[in-house]
């Protein structure tokens, strides 16, 4: 697949983008990738940054939106995602969460998609920034 | 109670897979498959996550690689399920070195590499869902390829 085809950006007549939910905290990203599922998005789940670029770089899958948290084992953290994909994948929309309160500031250099999210979030409002995401999409 | 008192009422909600695989790839191709059978998939990528998800929650089967990275082993899981009794059956993928040895403690052993087609096949003999007409569950487990 050529680079200009895996460089999904979120189309604004898609109702339900594809998402890839980063998190290695099981049972966090069981429920939130469900309840997504149930909302009607298809989405694709990865345990660290490394899995996640795996998937971004698989020529079967596209994504259109990266959920992911800070906060990850291994040698690449959400930031360091968020930059992989700002220099790889540009259009791309990354939405961090955290747990810890001055990840914001460097969140906010990274996302286009707002301000970071404050871990513990509710399912409802990640579906919420990701309908501003799509309304933001349609209006551009 | 005789037998012909018994109603067998069709399953309402769709039966739940616990896929346990450290090749997200892998995982991914395999998940989406089941799910596109309206399965209800989750998906672990280790044993310790695994394990983290049988406790919390009912897993009608459970789809796991021997062959996963960590300290505790597939096998670990697999016995898990077996010694607390818990009402769910098992498939296992392996590269073939232990495929004798565990196939019968636990079910099916799924050699590596494998179609994605052949994990749908496994699963839905399994669970007979969705329903196959004349299916037998006592067929199961079945005899691997």
């Amino acid at each position: 697949m050529s680079t200009t085809s895996t460089n999904v950006t979120l189309r604004a007549d898609t109702p339900f983008p594809t998402i890839l939910v980063v998190e290695d905290e099981v049972l966090i990203r069981l429920v939130i990738a469900d309840y997504l599922r149930d909302c009607g998005y298809k989405v694709h789940e990865a345990v660290s940054g490394e899995e996640a670029i795996a998937i971004l770089q698989a020529p079967e899958v596209s994504i259109d939106v990266v959920f992911s948290d800070v906060e990850m084992p291994g040698s690449m953290d959400g930031f360091a995602l968020a930059r992989w994909v700002r220099a790889n994948k540009p259009g791309l929309e990354v939405i961090l969460t955290s747990g810890i309160e001055r990840s914001a500031d460097i969140a906010a250099t990274l996302c286009e998609a707002g301000p970071l999210m404050k871990k513990p979030y509710s399912s409802q409002d990640v579906v919420d920034r990701l309908r501003q995401l799509a309304a933001k999409a349609r209006r551009s | 109670m005789n037998a012909a008192s018994v109603t067998v009422l069709p399953r309402r909600t769709p039966p739940s897979i616990l896929v346990v695989e450290t090749d997200v790839r892998i995982r991914c191709l395999v998940s989406d498959a089941l799910r596109a059978l309206d399965f209800k998939v989750l998906e672990a990528s280790s044993a310790d996550d695994a394990l983290t998800v049988l406790e919390a929650m009912r897993i009608d089967l459970l789809f796991v690689a021997l062959d996963l990275s960590g300290g505790r082993s597939a096998l670990d899981v697999a016995r898990l399920v077996r010694t607390r009794r818990m009402p769910t059956r098992i498939i296992l993928a392996s590269d073939g070195v232990l495929a004798k040895t565990v196939a019968d403690d636990f079910g099916p052993v799924l050699r590596k590499p494998y179609e994605t087609s052949q994990v749908v096949e496994l699963v839905i003999r399994a669970l007979n869902w969705p329903e196959v007409p004349g299916a037998s569950r006592g067929t199961w487990p079945v005899e691997p390829r």
